[in-house]
């Protein structure tokens, strides 16, 4: 073993002029890809969660069923204490419960259909920044108060302004006619179309006895400590709470945007496609032409008693040297530059707002598989394209070493 | 399997038969056209000789010894080398044998570039697993005998031609093959150079007993030889010793 990897060296050594191209190639390709993975990685969380924050969380707790068919009925019990035992997990940092209801809207004699969503404004404000979405007005003067924040959509329908009244017909829970007279004390706009065109938020405790709901919830919508832990802390929940409740994650609840997201992922992996095919082409182009150039070599070692086998070893372990130096470079390289993009990073062109947050600059993230993917992809592809050139030059006529040179 | 007539030879006489050539012939198909590069060679070397192969250019010479060698495989005919018949082996285990039973000189030297004078002598031990402190003496005493100790750890391309063939003739023997084969060994080297080398081959078959085949153009070195084959259109065409 010794002696191939000495004889391998030398001859790595040997042609500096070519190796050192490769070695270009080969943490080139990893720095890229190294880059490119760390920056996906870091707007595809800044993505998450600047979507996650505005209203829907990380996960959410429903009645088993409620996200196929939201209805007014599919209510849990006992929401405080649900919400308590949320808030035990070690990696929930914010939870908040919501009851979610639809009806009648008026202002004046201008009305519309609205979707009613309660909320515990203290809680959603550490969470979903809420308070920071309202335009104009002010937020609620507490948590019962006969009160509204209307979206600004909606309130463009109804022609109303803070100050107004607003008097919602709707239906309880136990059947009875719901409706009562509410202040308009702000406007606010979350960056959703949906949501701004139909929403009308409550004080929770206003719309449960508005709905005669007691203390159930619809909703416990939570953010944990980490996106990518997102899926085991739900299976945790999900144990801990038993089958009364459904955990989803926001893979499941927001489809759409996960749709969204998986397609801006395969572009990175078609990207990643690219930039190691450039690398197989690179060292296909200098194994293939050392292969060809040695001809000769290979034909005396053959004649030696060296065996196939043993010259595939030799050139797949002069790849492998080229590799091993080419990846050591690459990290050194990739993560200078990724911890500077994660520190600093790239100023957009023009700042974008999104439900009451603006950035203006996204930042890259520094995580294992920006290393070990690129690391994996430069071995893979300068072996795969090596192994045949290295069968060519096992298959080299030993009677080769005869011919006068 | 042992050749009938070693068994046949060992009953009649002490010789041991290293090569026998049986009817040996060898095709080159280039294309279309078919090239009878040798035409039926009987030919046997006993242990210890020290024979040249010559003849005109395109005469067969580098052809047979690729084939005593087990560089190549026959078209026809039979060759037994140290008593294993070459012309019924796979190509692998041709390259084992070769590593265990052959030694070679080459015309252009054929030295390993990235490894040094002394690696290079070692790497066929390397190859058949000699431990290394065995190694290490060999190869330093076949280094001493053939007066390239101060070179051990020079590189092939700080060496003279010369100098080069002396270390290719120690890769060669230090295994202690059972045949030395050297196609036109001296044909790069001038006058001098090459009467000195084939003198020191001379001398270790007469200190070794090994057996030696080697080709040549030049009278000079032929003279020195102990058994000349000529060959002529892929024939034996005279076998004499000298
Ligand atoms: N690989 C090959 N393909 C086709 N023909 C070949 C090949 N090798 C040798 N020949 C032919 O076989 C014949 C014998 O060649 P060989 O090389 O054995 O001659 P030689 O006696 O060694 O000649 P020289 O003294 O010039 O080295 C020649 O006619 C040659 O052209
Ligand atoms: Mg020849």
């Amino acid at each position: 073993m010794k002696l191939w990897f000495q004889l391998a060296l030398r001859n790595v050594w040997r042609q500096k002029r070519r190796t050192f191209l490769t070695l270009i190639t080969m943490f080139g390709g990893f720095g890229v890809a190294s880059i490119s993975i760390a920056w996906s990685d870091g707007t595809f969380e800044k993505a998450i969660d600047v979507y996650t924050r505005n209203f829907s969380g990380h996960i959410q707790i429903h009645s088993p069923g409620y996200l196929d068919t939201p209805s007014l009925y599919a209510a849990v019990d006992g929401g405080e204490s649900l919400l308590a035992s949320v808030q035990s997990h070690p990696q929930v940092i914010a939870a908040t419960p919501r009851v979610k209801a639809a009806g009648l809207v008026a202002v004046g004699d201008v009305s519309a259909g609205g979707r009613f969503w309660g909320v515990d404004i203290t809680r959603e404000s550490s969470m979903t920044r809420l308070p920071d979405k309202i335009i104009s007005g002010q937020s609620f003067s507490g948590p019962a108060a006969n009160e509204v924040l209307v979206a600004n959509g909606l309130a463009l329908a109804l022609d109303a302004d803070p100050g107004d009244t607003l008097v919602v017909v709707s239906q309880g829970i136990d059947g009875s006619l719901a409706n009562d007279a509410y202040l308009v004390v702000g406007i606010f706009e979350s960056g959703e179309a949906l949501v701004d065109q139909t929403t009308v938020i409550f004080p929770i405790d206003a719309l449960r006895e508005l709905l005669v709901l007691g203390d159930r919830v619809h909703e416990i919508a939570l953010i944990v400590d980490d996106v990518a832990a997102v899926p085991a802390v739900a299976r945790d929940l999900q144990q801990r709470l038993g089958d009364a409740v459904d955990v989803a994650t926001w893979q499941v609840f927001a489809q759409t945007f996960n749709r969204a997201m998986e397609l801006n992922r395969r572009g990175t992996w078609v990207s990643l496609l690219i930039i190691f095919a450039v690398v197989a082409v690179g060292v296909l182009n200098t194994v293939l032409m050392t292969v060809l150039e040695r001809t000769r070599e290979y034909g005396v070692l053959r004649a030696l008693g060296t065996s196939p086998l043993q010259i595939v070893r030799l050139v797949l372990f002069e790849v492998t040297i080229m590799a091993v130096i080419g990846v050591t470079i690459g990290c050194v390289l990739g993560f200078a530059i990724n911890s500077v993009i994660a520190w600093v990073g790239i100023p957009l062109p023009a700042p974008i707002s999104h439900g009451g947050v603006e950035f203006s600059r996204l930042n890259s993230v520094v995580r294992a598989q920006s290393f070990w993917i690129p690391a994996v992809c430069v071995f893979a592809s300068a072996l795969v394209v090596s192994i045949f050139p290295a069968r060519r030059a096992a298959r080299t006529a030993p009677a080769l070493a005869m011919r006068a040179r | 399997m042992i050749h009938p007539s070693i068994v046949a030879s060992h009953a009649t006489t002490t010789a041991e038969h290293v090569v026998v050539a049986e009817n040996v012939t060898k095709e080159y198909r280039d294309g279309g056209l078919v090239v009878h590069a040798l035409n039926g060679i009987n030919l046997t070397l006993d242990r210890g000789e020290f024979t040249a192969i010559v003849g005109p250019s395109g005469s067969g010479k580098t052809t047979f010894l690729n084939l005593v060698s087990g560089l190549d495989s026959v078209t026809g005919g039979d060759i037994w080398l140290a008593e294993k018949r070459l012309s019924r082996m796979t190509s692998a285990e041709l390259s084992d044998f070769r590593r265990d039973h052959v030694g070679f000189v080459f015309q252009s030297y054929n030295l390993i570039p990235v490894l040094t004078v002394a690696e290079n002598v070692e790497y066929v031990m390397l190859l058949q697993g000699v431990p290394a402190e065995e190694r290490a003496g060999r190869v330093e005493r076949m280094l001493d005998r053939l007066g390239m100790h101060g070179y051990a750890g020079r590189f092939p391309n700080q060496l003279s031609g010369g100098q080069q063939q002396r270390v290719a003739i120690a890769r060669a023997i230090v295994a202690e093959p059972d045949l030395i084969l050297a196609d036109e060994p001296t044909a790069n080297l001038d006058s001098t150079t090459a009467g000195e080398l084939i003198d020191l081959l001379r001398e270790l078959n007469e200190e070794n007993g090994i057996t030696c085949i080697f080709s040549t153009h030049d009278s000079r070195i032929m003279e020195r030889a102990r058994r000349l084959v000529m060959l002529q259109d892929g024939c034996v065409d005279r076998d004499e010793i000298l």
